[in-house]
């Protein structure tokens, strides 16, 4: 989107990911408390409109979030689902608010909970009215048919996707927020459970609860409320799925390609810029393909860019510096507000033992999709943060 | 009288999914075999499958029923074990193209691992899912060509 005028990030938050005994709306309660304690607010009539992603929870999930905190009344709330977007969505609608002048301050907020909600033993499939659902598509597997062909065609192996979860883990070893951190071998994640060949366990991100929340202000509601360290949000974009129904190839990502394009225009800043990237790596083959869609690196070149250590630490650009889904697990609707909130924390320097040095000042999050036959995802949300002081 | 029809319910066992707009059998007399019913646009002649509600070209509202190839390549292919709810696993489910350039999501007939990318497969009729009271849900799927 044009942004009209200049906006920032004031304040974020996220939970712990992991498996949670509580629901998304305290989850998604205590982010929304740590951005706004961050953004220097200490009253419920601050906010001026809240945007709040949810998957799979219920009805009217953002204003069960937001009562308890003695904001409903006050402003309006609108409820945000698109799938494994939606979080990402929500921070997207509060940060327009605020670049058209609807608002001067305003509220992304992410929750899920699964663990309460979900059979376990089963997988993420589109919907029963789906053509693909109807056939016992689910994810995991639309995921592997792309493994599977990316392998045919490029001589990749197994344990080259290993090495992404193994990379993972690596960058989340001291993350509090992380669900699954620290040392994992190619061997260890080969030999975990197979869900869909080639995809093991340790290829999958986990089903988690979790929540992240994003408060974006003006420039004079950054001084009004004397915020530090304000991340100028750079670029906003969001995109559909393009429909087919013909041969293609599907180690490509046109939504992420074109959803990348646009933010890229729209911030003037290159892929190759970018110090830090959340991406959606629900899988090992997602994070791999996303290099090159995103353009990382050329295309046929994700294998070489992850070998030769240009994601990690000291490379071009560290993927996934908090872990990633891999690492957190991911709830649909809290994964696109909690990369942000991780970006914001890397690029303010507050990330003791994970923290991406030098201090990062360009950082990019992805979130994508939504099981559509037809399309690669139902949806794609990308945000560009660049550090301003 | 309708305890008769309730019997003849229970035994009605072959549920074919989405038939008649996905799958046509020898019994419709197009086609001497079961075949995907391609939608061909009468205003601007694209070819779709599955049915468009109207077509993504032009909107044109009347299409031709074209039978599609019962051959083709799987362009890929994967083993589930970690499947939806209520589906026994493992089962096998791909990509197959077909010559109209027609791209077509299915489950595969045969055994998890003996599928590979480019192979090429046929259509067939089998059992993709059971119902809630566990009756079997037959519709489209493929299998390998071993000739």
């Amino acid at each position: 989107m044009k942004l009209m005028r200049d906006v920032y990030i004031a304040g974020v938050g996220e939970t712990r990911f992991g498996k949670h005994g509580v629901d998304y709306d305290v989850l998604g309660r205590e982010a929304a408390l740590q951005a706004l304690r961050g953004s220097n607010i200490d009253r419920p009539d601050v906010i001026q409109s809240a945007y709040v992603g949810n998957g799979m929870n219920g009805i009217v999930t953002g204003q069960t979030v937001f009562k308890d905190l003695g904001m409903c009344g006050r402003l309006p709330i609108i409820n945000v689902e698109s799938a494994c977007s939606s979080g990402g969505m929500a921070v997207y609608s509060a940060i327009r608010d605020v670049a058209a002048g609807m608002t001067d301050i305003s509220i992304g907020v992410g929750c899920e909970n699964h663990s309460l909600h979900m059979q376990t033993g089963t997988a993420f499939s589109p919907a029963m009215s789906d053509i693909e659902g109807v056939q016992g598509a689910v994810m995991t597997g639309k995921y592997a048919l792309r493994a599977n062909r990316y392998m045919y065609e490029t001589g990749a192996t197994i344990e080259d996707l290993a090495g992404i979860t193994v990379k993972n883990r690596r960058h989340a070893a001291n993350n509090p927020h992380a669900w699954f951190r620290g040392q994992i071998t190619v061997e260890e994640v080969v030999n975990s459970r197979m869900v869909a060949y080639p995809l093991t366990l340790q290829q999958c991100c986990g089903i988690a609860d979790g929540a992240g929340a994003v408060v974006v202000c003006s420039a004079d509601m950054v001084k009004k409320l004397g915020i530090d360290k304000p991340v100028r949000v750079a670029g906003a974009a969001v995109q559909s799925g393009p429909y087919h129904n013909r041969p293609r190839d599907i180690t490509a990502d046109d939504i992420t390609e074109a959803c990348a394009h646009q933010l890229y225009e729209e911030s003037g800043i290159g892929p190759r810029e970018v110090d830090i990237v959340e991406l959606h790596d629900a899988f090992t083959i997602s994070e791999l393909l996303y290099y090159e869609s995103l353009g990382l690196c050329g295309k046929g070149e994700g294998l070489k860019f992850l070998r030769d250590g240009n994601a990690t630490h000291g490379g071009q650009c560290v993927v996934s510096p908090r872990g990633g889904m891999l690492s957190y697990g991911h709830p649909m609707g809290g994964s696109g507000a909690a990369q942000i909130a991780a970006c914001v924390k890397q690029m303010r320097g507050q990330c003791d033992g994970y923290q991406v040095d030098p201090i990062p000042r360009i950082a990019m999050t992805h979130v994508t999709g939504g099981g559509l036959s037809g399309t690669e995802h139902a949806a794609c949300t990308m945000h560009m943060l660049v550090s301003q002081w | 009288m309708s305890d008769k029809k309730g019997q003849k319910k229970e035994e009605k066992v072959d549920i074919t999914f989405f038939h008649p707009d996905l799958l046509g059998t020898a019994a419709d007399e197009v086609a001497p075999y079961p075949y995907l019913k391609g939608y061909r646009c009468k205003r601007c002649e694209q070819l779709d499958f599955p049915k468009p509600s109207l077509c993504h070209n032009c909107w044109g509202e009347e299409f031709d029923v074209v039978p599609l190839s019962t051959r083709g390549r799987l362009y890929s292919v994967t083993d589930i074990y970690i499947g939806q709810a209520g589906m026994q696993t493992p089962y096998v489910f791909g990509y197959v193209d077909l010559p109209e350039n027609l791209r077509i999501f299915a489950q595969m007939d045969g055994e998890p691992g003996s599928f590979k990318c480019d192979d090429e497969v046929e259509l067939t009729i089998g059992t993709i899912r059971h119902n809630r009271q566990g009756l079997p849900i037959k519709s489209y799927k493929f299998r390998k060509v071993w000739e």
